[in-house]
């Protein structure tokens, strides 16, 4: 019989071909098991699988073989996928074929009853649901059509902040290594499977003596480096010599570094005492079980060099997501180009590009002309890239009608529009919209490009790059975040360094600022398009509506933006 | 010789393998009491679990000997 067996973290393919050792005649039995969406009576969205592989396709080969010899066929194919496995994916494929059905029948069921028994393969842990979300427009078509002639509410930040929570749901997690994991965020708190220091290590390059050791002169019973690990019981009046960073090899000892030493031959005489014991104590960074690095951190240089050390190498992380960045506006040319009258260089795209760098985005951008059936043409290439994107963003133009085009282009793209402006200073026509999930009929949906259970977000920005600047940080992040399952964005409290100028404003405002040791120092700000203050604000300064102007050491509330 | 964990007795230990050193070959009883000195807490799981060795599935008179590969398997759950 021709055996194939695969384990792979990788989805199993939808249709696989028989043997051509079946030829044309007899009998190709598959078998599909699929994770459900329930386990222990609880619902879940994934299982994580794990398996010792180099035994389980041992045990798989010696079930089939066995088999065999009762129920002859041609061949068999096992395929089982491991790691974490979305529910409704197949966990495991078998195939089967042989001359006549019977013999195939009988040996995929007898296989499937010894793997259950022998083969070591674990379900390693449900993956709990995603929150379901009470908020999601059901509306259909004809209510939206509706929605856009009527006029909707303007929503607070607060309120427009809340929409995208209750909106978005974390993407499934996935299993990364270390080298592709910096920027996600770390989907489970991964805890010390050790000590840290696994032992007592010496600081110095000196003598460990036992800690309460009176003795006058020692005998030197062996020489520890930095990498060995020789583990034995001191005696008193016995000493080893150590090299800094040695695993001293028991408890309860002490360091005497080598300048406080008089070395004569095996022996050695301490000609200072000094109380300290010159050691890093076993569990002194972190005891084992202790958690190293929480669910929700954004994995850096740091955070993965301790996972690294902790030999977590391929940690659950959230999955890369995949952006799509339209401008728009016909006044807009790029920047390598000289604007002619009325047209201004377009700094949007570098300033999207580089915010979203810190999100480990793919990251796909281009230019739309105004027009709107122009627009749609060239959409119509790009498809794709937009059916499986999990977030649109799309910068109005800085002058001509922004709004009126991206509104209806985004409907076009089947998104429903959550809503269009926020009472915001800047960045007021802001625009959220979603698409999949249970929001929208799979008829609007962009071709059948995306699969109808996928959400998708897309935000209609304002053109001026500060109202960019002051969305992306204000809301796109607070997405992103609740995408990749990060801690949500917070607005934190701060002083200002310096008195902020302002006349009461009917809408909340965002005020760019510098964050210095001394405090929060407003940067000079004329209109929305300024992009010179940019270069500066590491803050925005969040001004409740109608407040006007705060005087220096004020306390107020500020999102920190670097 | 080393001996791997596997599912939830990687949680119980806080590691996927650990290196026993005896210079003579040991039985599975000898085995245990070496593990459970250093994992106390496999105490609770010994009953449900099959050793095995160098990927095969060890019987009641396996002697484990230095340069073995063996493997604490816990009760499977794959399909």
């Amino acid at each position: 019989m021709e055996i194939e067996i695969q384990l792979t973290p990788d989805p199993i393919a939808e249709t696989i071909s028989p043997p051509p050792s079946l030829g044309a005649h007899g009998a190709w039995l598959e078998f599909r098991g699929v994770v459900r969406g329930e386990e222990n009576g609880g619902n879940i969205s994934a299982l994580e699988y794990e398996a010792y592989p180099e035994m389980a396709t041992g045990e798989i080969r010696r079930i089939l073989e066995s088999l065999g010899t009762k129920f002859p066929c041609l061949a068999a194919k096992v395929i089982h996928r491991v790691g974490v496995i979305p529910v409704g994916d197949t966990a495991i494929y078998v195939g089967v074929a042989s001359p006549h059905r019977g013999e195939a029948i009988a040996l995929l069921a007898g296989f499937m009853d010894r793997l259950k028994q022998d083969v070591p393969i674990w379900k390693r842990r449900a993956l709990p649901p995603v929150a379901a979300n009470a908020n999601l427009r059901t509306s259909g078509p004809g209510a939206s059509a509706d929605s856009h002639r009527r006029p909707q509410n303007i929503l607070s930040v607060n309120e427009a902040l809340a929409e995208i929570q209750s909106c978005c749901r974390p993407l499934p997690a996935i299993r990364a290594p270390l080298a592709e994991a910096f920027g996600r965020v770390l989907r489970e708190t991964v805890c010390a499977p050790s000590d840290l220091p696994d032992r007592d290590r010496s600081t110095r390059d000196g003598y460990a003596i036992r800690q309460n050791d009176a003795s006058e002169s020692f005998r030197v019973v062996d020489t520890l480096h930095a990498a060995d690990w020789k583990p034995c019981q001191l005696k008193s009046g016995e000493t080893v010599r150590v090299a800094t960073g040695a695993a001293l090899p028991c408890e309860n000892l002490r360091v005497v570094i080598q300048e406080h030493v008089e070395r004569d031959g095996d022996r050695i005489r301490i000609t200072k005492h000094e109380s300290a014991l010159n050691l890093r104590q076993r569990g002194e960074d972190v005891k084992a079980g202790q958690p190293l690095v929480p669910a929700g951190a954004h994995l850096n240089a740091g955070r993965l060099a301790l996972l690294a050390s902790a030999g977590c190498t391929q940690p659950l992380v959230s999955p890369r997501l995949r952006v799509v960045h339209f401008t728009t506006g016909d006044e807009i040319v790029s920047p390598e180009h000289t604007p002619r009258p009325g047209q201004v260089r377009d700094s949007n795209s570098i300033l999207i590009h580089s915010l979203l760098r810190r999100f480990a985005c793919e990251t796909e951008q281009a230019h739309l002309p105004e027009d709107f059936d122009l627009a749609k043409e060239q959409i119509g290439n790009q498809q794709s890239a937009i059916g499986n994107s999990d977030v649109l963003l799309v910068s109005g133009g800085a002058s001509v009608g922004d709004r009126d085009f991206t509104r209806p282009l985004l409907e076009w793209l089947g998104f429903e529009i959550v809503f269009s402006q926020v009472n915001v200073r800047p960045g007021r026509p802001l625009i959220f919209g979603i698409a999949g999930g249970a929001s929208v009929p799979a008829s609007r949906l962009v071709g059948s490009l995306a699969p109808p259970d996928k959400v998708r977000v897309a935000f209609g920005l304002p053109g001026n790059p500060l109202s960019h600047f002051v969305c992306f940080h204000l809301f796109v992040a607070a997405t992103l975040a609740k995408l990749t399952g990060a801690e949500p964005v917070k607005f934190r409290r701060g002083r200002l360094g310096a008195k902020l100028d302002d006349a009461p404003c009917p809408r909340e405002t965002l005020w760019p600022a510098r964050r210095e040791p001394t405090g929060l120092h407003p940067l000079a700000w004329a209109s929305s398009g300024d992009v010179t203050c940019l270069t500066e604000a590491n803050a925005l300064i969040r001004i409740p509506a109608d407040r006007g102007s705060i005087e220096a050491g004020g306390e107020v509330e500020f999102l920190s933006t670097d | 010789m080393r001996v791997l964990f596997f599912a939830q007795l990687k949680d119980v230990t806080g590691c996927d393998s650990v290196e026993i050193l005896s210079p003579a070959p040991l039985t599975a009883h000898q085995l245990w009491t070496e593990l459970l000195k250093q994992f106390p807490e496999l105490a609770a799981h010994r009953s449900s679990v099959r050793l095995a060795n160098h990927c095969e599935y060890a019987g009641p008179d396996t002697v484990f000997a230095s340069d073995d590969e063996i493997a604490l398997i816990p009760p499977v759950s794959g399909g």
